[in-house]
């Protein structure tokens, strides 16, 4: 079977699967089961956030961006992981105990101001949109590959699919739904990488594989390491060294920390600790969550070296001298059709070849690099369509949940409570099915004029969340002094700063963007995280000459952080 | 051509009120004038003649009234009216009729109309108490005064003593005796000829000196008042009262049917709430209580043919219910005197909703001003115990989940249970939801309301806005869903091969309660009765009104179908359970419980999108 | 359809105004009345609802005793204008008056069957009639029309049985016995059982069944009336 009807069939199992479940659950038989149970395992629950939290950017770019670019990609698996962390022991218990569902519902009750809550409704609102787009583009480039079309045709089909499957299909939400996407995409991404890892270094664990020395093809050692080799490889082809990083210390740090703080006031995954009805329940899960994010992340940059040495060995041949466009490998031809590669043969030899600089020849789309990685490697065609079901289920999962957030946040949040209170249940849900489908929308429209990359869109989004969300929640939990006026400036002054600085370098002044134009050296992506400290600074002064904190909910922020009797009456 | 040749279309207009209070002469007028219109479903709505309004009698099919906003303002099936709105109040039609069933409907112009009221005050009363019934905006299904509206069938004696008119004096008396009845019907070739009764035995045999071979018809009571068995147990005691008689020969097209006695109202009136609550305040002990309980189904039956609001209904016998638990409690504390604190008998579920119906189990528990001492503990656990005991010896049956005062765990001190309670709200574990759906429609049946309020006033501190408790409350109550499939059929569960029907509680009435407890716990609403529950939700802006309206309607139309369905089960001695079978309903009850239930389905919608943030 | 109604029609008025009599000036205004309807559709045309009561099944032997009346316009039926009629007959109503129920001594101030003829003739001028199983309706008019006048017309009618049988087979393939009765025709178009029994009800009862039907069949303005009506001679 060839690898497009394979792809189908793998696909439409998947798909199969979800819908499968999704009739299960609702035929009643989970009330059965979770009265039985007493609730969902943590280890089901920690699978279920795992897929929330590992969205088409951590599936299909982020191997790609450590691929090329080497150690700088790798503040993106910081920043992320980092701000899991920071979400699961230092937010999400104060926020529950605060006994609100969702952020925008947090801050409009600590900061006692329904504009306060509208603002953070936005916030909430943009930085899902932008995340949703990263997501568009990646299914875009998923179908644009296996079905063999041009990636914007790819981004259409992905929109239809996700539509179907978040506003109309009624798949979305359910806990076992998510469990059945990680299982796909952990085991979409696990297979290739282990293959390759075995045929590369002769380890079964690609992380034990990525610090190992290669092995030829009859399985003897070279003597050479992998990441010796790709160094080599980089500097023969003029790139800087692979391990070495290219960013400066400042920028490196406030991009970390951006993806860190933006991570932590995102919407959609700080839900999943409160579906678990125990605290204790949600630390573990919480636990759980970090160990199936781990085991992606953890091989992620081992496929990345992987995959980087054997595109730069197919493509420039043997001898390094590149290969004759003839007699290119398959998966060059097939990713062509897509336009995400493209071959402008500049010295007119015929052959294909790549490297740093003016001699580069080809132009390969990061994105494509986890799905092209079994082809490049030639492995067998039942893993290349593994591999697309992966990337759907990544992007299913998290788009799912984020326009939820959407749908629901303008329906409720801006419509009933703030310009129609009377509005029917009926209208209500019309209008988060609207919603729902005008965020698909317009997230396509920014899958197919991506701003950056897939990964690098998503960092945006995170970076908008560190500015606004984040520094509102933190004080709203952490201090008493913090008034709706200081709440309000800060966050739409976190907001604008962030999101003028990123929008100036990337759409309107983008010949500017380079590191000596760049505030302090801080590039767009990590501007979040100044623009933050922006925020913090501006809700302090402005609390400062305003009015103090209503003694209830100074009383109130007590109670959360010190809860008396509470502990005793949780633990049950 | 003379008037009986229509003698079908008037028999119809005589057994249809408001029709049936008009004199022959009118009736014969108006089948006369009337025109007949067909009407399909297939057009979807009625066609006013906007220059020559009529009023519509519905002959057959049914019809739907909605006003502008497309608010459903009244139900008309076979033998009820529409259009009277218009032309009582001369303004032009703006209500939309549709067309549910395809039908026959009898058109009546405004001239005769005015007509006929002019001629009859009643029929006049009738069609201006409709039409302030509109105005007001009432809800459909009507609140019915006992008394006044419960029918002669439900209280008669189903098989009726007779004896030919050439029978014996003694032979009369004979049978008498054997029936132990104190009257008999007297027919002559199966028509009803007269009564006899033991008046007549004693002031017309016996003070006459007559000997008991004298033929019945010479000292019978000659063409007795009757009575139809469609008529209101109302007319019958107004013709009692009227001509000084206690017995009623009850006729239906001159066949004799049963005889109704002034004891038989009396003891139907003796099933009234009101009477019987006097009558279990009065009782001096337990074995009397439990005795006066027997009358509790009857009660529940008289309520049910009266065709009363289901949610009245709900109230009564939960009034019921409440007056015996205070009796049991004075009694019992009579026995074991003065409690050593101040208490409240708290009680959940469904007598806390006051939506009790039959076979109901008890759900109550015990709160205490503080802490006991071992003392205090003794006396509760007595005390307790007997008042459970005798709740259940009323018919009250033991609580099966143990949710009951007599267990310790729900004999706690107001402290003891604002931590539970908060517990359940900071952990919502299923089982605490569970918990929840009980222990959350509480209300103190005994004992000072102020110690109440204490604890229902912290108990609503945890739950307003307890964003996260709320939507797992939600969540439990969205696990059940309304027997509706695609397309709108019934879903109908199975026993094995045999379809037991739907399950009118827990897939109808509780949903209901469910999605109105949520809502009254996330604005901190103190009612727990599900119709005011809602009512208060409306006025509060928190559920849109007309949002409100319906699912109002619609728990109200669920549990009186489900009590009407008890009622046929009882008096065809089937096992009384929750499961109807769409089968057994016409189709206008079917299609008005499709979209009951379609509120239903409409209102988890809402519920999910709301507190769950889905959909 | 229509002009092979109206031709029809027209050699029968010829055929008529060749003999020249009152009676035949009747015969023609009464058949000219009727050509104009054709056309119409059922919401517009004049139609009028018929049931006789006869002594027997036989038109050559036996002899009509009542006729009701009732028209259909505008898709409604205005019962003040139904009409019920006895007529007054040779011999004794005999077995028949187990059907229809109607007793000698009730015939006894019914009109004689020419006056009656003449009364009919008169009353449903201009109108199409409707029957449940017309054509024996018919058969018994024309052959007192032939009896009083020596003259037969040219009837339109409309045929509910016709209707429902048609439409029985369409849905069920088959015919069943007693299926397109009219008791069990209007059972299937939920129309109420009537207890009364006379050719009045029944006239009723069949144009409340031809409403039903033709909304079934459309709507009343949809349909033209030569699309149903059938032709008795």
């Amino acid at each position: 079977m060839d690898v497009q009807t394979l792809t189908y069939l793998i696909v439409g199992a998947t798909f199969a699967l979800y819908i499968g479940i999704a009739i299960w659950s609702r035929a009643g038989s989970t009330k059965e089961f979770y009265v039985a149970g007493g609730g969902v395992h943590p280890v089901v629950n920690g699978m279920a956030t795992a897929a929330d939290w590992m969205s088409a950017a951590s599936f299909i770019s982020l191997a790609g961006i450590v691929s090329f670019v080497g150690y700088d990609g790798s503040v993106y698996l910081m920043g992320w992981t980092g701000g899991y962390v920071l979400l699961a022991l230092c937010m999400a218990p104060y926020l529950r105990k605060f006994g609100k569902f969702t952020v925008p519902d947090f801050i409009g009750d600590r900061y006692y101001s329904q504009t306060a809550r509208t603002v953070a409704v936005i916030c909430a609102i943009f930085i899902c949109f932008t995340y949703i787009a990263g997501q568009m583009r990646g299914v875009g480039v998923v179908f644009s590959r296996f079905l063999e079309v041009e990636v914007d045709t790819g981004v259409y089909i992905g929109m239809a699919v996700v539509f179907f499957y978040a506003v109309l299909g009624g798949m979305k939400g359910i806990t076992y739904t998510q469990v059945a996407q990680y299982c796909v995409l952990i085991f979409a991404f696990m297979v290739p990488a282990i293959f390759i890892s075995v045929m590369m270094t002769g380890h079964i664990l690609p992380q034990v594989g990525f610090g190992a020395e290669l092995v030829d093809a009859a399985g003897n050692g070279t003597g050479v390491y992998l990441l010796d080799k790709l160094d080599g490889l980089s500097a023969e082809l003029g790139f800087s060294q692979y391990t070495e990083g290219s960013k400066a210390m400042v920028d490196v740090f406030f991009i970390t920390g951006a993806l860190m703080f933006g991570t932590a006031g995102l919407p959609h995954v700080i839900v999943r600790f409160f579906t678990v009805p125990r605290v204790k329940d949600a630390r573990l899960s919480a636990g759980w969550a970090l160990v199936f994010i781990a085991i992606m992340y953890t091989t992620i940059p081992a496929l990345a070296a992987f995959s980087r040495v054997n595109m730069i060995e197919t493509i420039n041949g043997p001898d390094s001298t590149g290969v004759a466009y003839e007699t290119a490998p398959e998966w060059i031809k097939n990713w062509e059709k897509t336009g995400l590669i493209a071959w402008d043969d500049k010295n007119n030899d015929g052959k294909i070849s790549y490297a740093n600089g003016d001699s580069n020849e080809m132009t390969i789309d990061r994105d494509i690099m986890v799905l092209a990685t079994p082809e490049i490697a030639s492995l067998p065609a039942w893993v290349i369509a593994l591999v697309a079901a992966g990337g759907l289920a990544a992007a299913l999962s998290t788009s799912a949940g984020l326009l939820l957030v959407i749908s629901t946040s303008v329906s409720h949040d801006l419509l009933k409570k703030n310009f129609m209170p009377d509005i029917s249940d009926k209208k209500e849900l019309m209008y988060a099915r609207i919603a729902a489908a005008l965020g698909i929308v317009m997230a396509g429209y920014f899958g197919i004029n991506p701003p950056g990359f897939v990964a690098a869109v998503v960092a945006i989004a995170f970076g908008l969340a560190a500015a606004s969300l984040f520094p509102a929640i933190i004080m709203g939990i952490f201090s008493k002094t913090i008034n709706k006026e200081g709440a309000i400036s800060g966050m739409l002054v976190g907001l604008l700063f962030t999101a003028g600085y990123i929008v100036y370098f990337k759409f309107v002044n983008v010949g500017a963007n380079t590191p000596d134009n760049w505030l302090f050296g801080i590039s767009p992506e990590g501007i979040g995280m100044m623009g933050m400290f922006v925020n913090f600074i501006v809700a302090f002064a402005v609390s400062k000459v305003t009015g103090a904190v209503p003694q209830d909910v100074v009383d109130m922020v007590e109670s959360i952080r010190f809860p008396q009797g509470a502990g005793e009456a949780q633990d049950h | 051509m003379n008037a009986s040749e229509l003698q079908p279309i008037e028999q119809f207009l005589q057994t249809h009120a408001p029709f049936d209070v008009l004199s022959t002469a009118l009736i014969a007028r108006c089948a006369r004038e009337m025109t007949i219109g067909y009407y399909a479903k297939a057009s979807a709505f009625v066609e006013f003649d906007p220059v020559n309004p009529k009023l519509y009698l519905v002959r057959s099919g049914a019809f739907e009234v909605r006003d502008p906003q497309g608010v459903l303002v009244d139900r008309v099936a076979e033998g009820e009216c529409f259009g009277f709105s218009t032309l009582l109040s001369g303004e032009k039609v703006v209500n939309k009729v549709a067309i549910l069933e395809d039908g026959l409907v009898y058109h009546i112009p405004q001239a005769l109309f005015t007509d006929l009221r002019s001629q009859n005050r009643q029929f006049d009363t009738f069609f201006t108490r409709a039409f302030a019934q509109r105005l007001r905006n009432e809800h459909k299904f009507k609140a019915k005064d006992l008394t006044t509206t419960s029918r002669i069938t439900n209280l008669m004696s189903q098989t009726p003593i007779s004896i030919e008119a050439n029978a014996s004096v003694q032979q009369a008396a004979k049978l008498m005796r054997d029936h132990r009845v104190s009257s008999v019907l007297v027919l002559h070739d199966q028509q009803l000829v007269g009564i006899l009764t033991d008046r007549d035995l004693r002031n017309r045999v016996l003070a006459e000196g007559l000997d008991g071979q004298a033929s019945v018809d010479k000292v019978m009571t000659k063409q007795p008042q009757t009575v139809a068995s469609n008529a209101l147990v109302f007319e019958a005691m107004l013709l009692m009262s009227e001509h000084n008689i206690h017995h009623l020969p009850v006729v239906d097209n001159q066949q004799a049917k049963g005889m109704i006695t002034s004891t038989d109202i009396l003891r139907s009136q003796s099933s009234q709430p009101l009477l019987l609550i006097g009558e279990i305040d009065r009782q001096a002990s337990i074995e009397r209580l439990i005795h006066v309980s027997k009358q509790i189904p009857v009660l529940l039956q008289n309520l049910i043919s009266a065709d009363a609001r289901a949610e009245e209904i709900g109230r009564v016998l939960t009034s019921v219910t409440d007056a015996l638990t205070r009796r049991l409690i004075v009694l019992n504390q009579q026995l074991l005197g003065k409690a050593p604190m101040a208490f409240c008998w708290l009680a959940f579920g469904s007598q806390g909703r006051q939506d009790q119906v039959a076979c109901s189990d008890q759900d109550n528990g015990l709160l205490l001003a503080h802490e006991p001492d071992e003392f205090a503990a003794a006396y509760f656990d007595k005390l307790t115990h007997a008042v459970c005991k005798g709740l259940d010896q009323c018919g009250y049956i033991y609580c099966p989940g143990d949710i009951m005062a007599q267990n310790p765990q729900w004999r706690l001190s107001l402290q003891q249970w604002q931590q539970k309670f908060k517990k359940w709200v900071m952990s919502p574990e299923p089982k605490a939801l569970m918990h929840a759906s009980i222990f959350f429609d509480m209300r103190a049946v005994f004992g000072p309301q102020t110690l109440f309020d204490e604890l229902q006033d912290s108990v609503m501190s945890h739950t307003k806005d307890n964003d996260i408790f709320l939507a797992g409350m939600a969540g439990n109550s969205l696990q059940q869903t309304p027997p509706l499939g695609f397309f709108r059929k019934f879903v109908l569960e199975r026993d094995g091969s045999e379809v037991k029907g739907m399950d009118l509680k827990h897939k109808g009435s509780a949903l209901i309660n469910d999605i109105a407890r949520v809502y009254a716990l996330s604005a901190g609403i103190k009612e727990v009765n599900t119709a005011k529950r809602i009512r208060a939700l409306m006025d509060a802006n928190i559920i849109n009104r007309k949002d409100a309206l319906n699912l109002a309607d619609a728990h109200e139309f669920i549990a009186h179908m489900r009590l009407a369905n008890q009622g046929y089960q009882a008096n065809h001695n089937l096992v009384v359970s929750n499961y109807l079978k769409p089968q057994d309903l016409s189709s206008l009850l079917r299609h008005q419980l499709r979209d009951a239930f379609k509120v239903v389905h409409d209102a988890q919608s809402g519920l999910k999108l709301k507190f769950t943030r889905s959909f | 359809m229509v002009n092979h109604l109206w031709l029809k029609s027209r050699f029968w008025l010829d055929s008529l105004s060749k003999q020249q009599g009152s009676h035949e000036r009747h015969l023609i205004e009464y058949q000219q009345s009727l050509t104009q309807q054709f056309t119409r559709t059922i919401y517009d045309a004049d139609l009028m609802a018929i049931d006789l009561e006869m002594t027997g099944l036989d038109p050559m032997k036996d002899q009509i005793i009542s006729i009701g009346l009732v028209p259909i316009s505008k898709g409604t039926i205005p019962l003040v204008k139904a009409q019920h009629l006895m007529i007054s007959i040779d011999g004794s109503v005999g077995q028949s008056a187990t059907v229809h129920g109607i007793v000698d001594h009730q015939l006894q101030d019914a009109l004689p069957v020419d006056a009656a003829m003449e009364w009919l003739l008169k009353a449903t001028q201009g109108h199409i009639l409707v029957a449940h199983h017309a054509p024996m309706d018919m058969a018994f008019i024309q052959q007192s029309l032939q009896n009083v006048f020596g003259q037969r017309l040219l009837l339109p009618f409309i045929d509910t049985l016709m209707i429902e049988k048609s439409r029985y087979l369409r849905q069920h393939g088959q015919l069943v016995e007693g299926c397109v009765r009219l008791g069990q025709s209007r059972e299937r178009y939920h129309l109420p059982v009537y207890a009364g029994h006379n050719a009045l009800i029944d006239a009723i009862a069949c144009a409340e069944l031809f409403l039903a039907q033709v909304s079934a069949l459309g709507g009343s303005t949809q349909i033209k009336c030569h699309e149903l009506v059938g032709l008795s001679k």
